[in-house]
């Protein structure tokens, strides 16, 4: 549970020296007839590093953020935290779990939740009688 | 018809950001409103985009953290000693779509950053990938650590 309380970069620089190692992503959610669409950012992560699963009813974004051994250097400056980063969200009724898809591109993941054919609005032809 | 979204860690976060505000109301109010207001309001906004920077041997490195850019949103120039990061993040709402939650909008920025050094600006080099820019800035010839050999005379 510990990760979901957890509210992005600035949590950690509250607490100097105390490192968080996992934030919630910044999200957007938008919804159209056909699926609900959920974008995350996650900078440095790329298709490897991201797991997104359904389960009882939730979704779960996580994003692992590769070590950065390589970094050698001293850091003169330091903005950010390589951090990793994970949020969960209820499904909401109607949704078809077993065709939800995800994306990871340019640091950022998509995840598309496609509607049940039931709930999409549908047209019903009137024929003159 | 609009379904219902709900965000687990949404109650938590509430708590989270009113137990940090409510620090920020001891502080003077001149404060509050100038400076800790926007902070809490768009942390990410605040100085997009936050970034990094190291020291190699021969480089100066500066990281930045661009999630969703693309190669061409972001523009790199070196120029009087200082380094300019310029560029947009387009972020529409897709057309058609309703909005649930709304955290990371279109952002243009422009940030320069004063180099510690001398650099050669010939050979500066920008990669972007996985939502982070690097940006790797040589050192000046005459500005990197020699070694001088001590003759027996």
């Amino acid at each position: 549970m510990s990760i979901l309380t957890r509210d992005r970069n600035e949590t950690s620089n509250d607490k100097p020296g105390y490192p968080v190692r996992t934030v919630a992503p910044l999200v957007d959610v938008f919804e159209n007839a056909e699926e609900v669409l959920v974008v995350a950012d996650v900078p440095g992560v790329g298709v490897d590093g991201v797991d997104v699963r359904v389960e009882n009813g939730t979704l779960t974004l996580q994003a692992k953020h590769p070590s950065r051994q390589e970094q050698s250097g001293p850091a003169l400056a330091r903005e950010y935290d390589e951090v990793d980063r994970a949020r969960s969200f209820r499904i909401p009724d109607g949704i078809d779990t077993g065709r939800i898809s995800a994306e990871a591109r340019n640091g950022t993941v998509l995840v598309r939740l496609p509607k049940v054919a039931a709930v999409k609005p549908r047209k019903i032809d009137v024929r003159a009688s | 018809m609009t379904t219902a979204w709900r965000d687990l860690s949404d109650a938590l976060r509430t708590f989270d950001f009113i137990n940090r505000h409510a620090e920020f109301v001891f502080d003077d109010w001149p404060g509050l409103a100038l400076e800790r207001w926007p902070r809490l309001r768009s942390a990410a906004r605040a100085a997009w985009p936050a970034v990094n920077v190291f020291e190699t041997k021969e480089a100066f490195v500066y990281k930045a953290e661009v999630p969703g850019l693309a190669e061409g949103d972001v523009g790199v120039h070196v120029e009087d000693d200082a380094l300019l990061l310029r560029g947009e993040r387009k972020s529409d709402v897709p057309e058609g779509y309703t909005v649930h939650l709304r955290e990371r909008g279109p952002i243009a920025f422009a940030r320069k950053f004063p180099l510690p050094g001398r650099v050669d600006a010939e050979g500066v080099s920008a990669s972007l990938k996985d939502g982070v820019l690097t940006v790797t800035l040589p050192k000046a010839k005459d500005a990197l650590p020699r070694q001088i050999a001590v003759k027996a005379g």
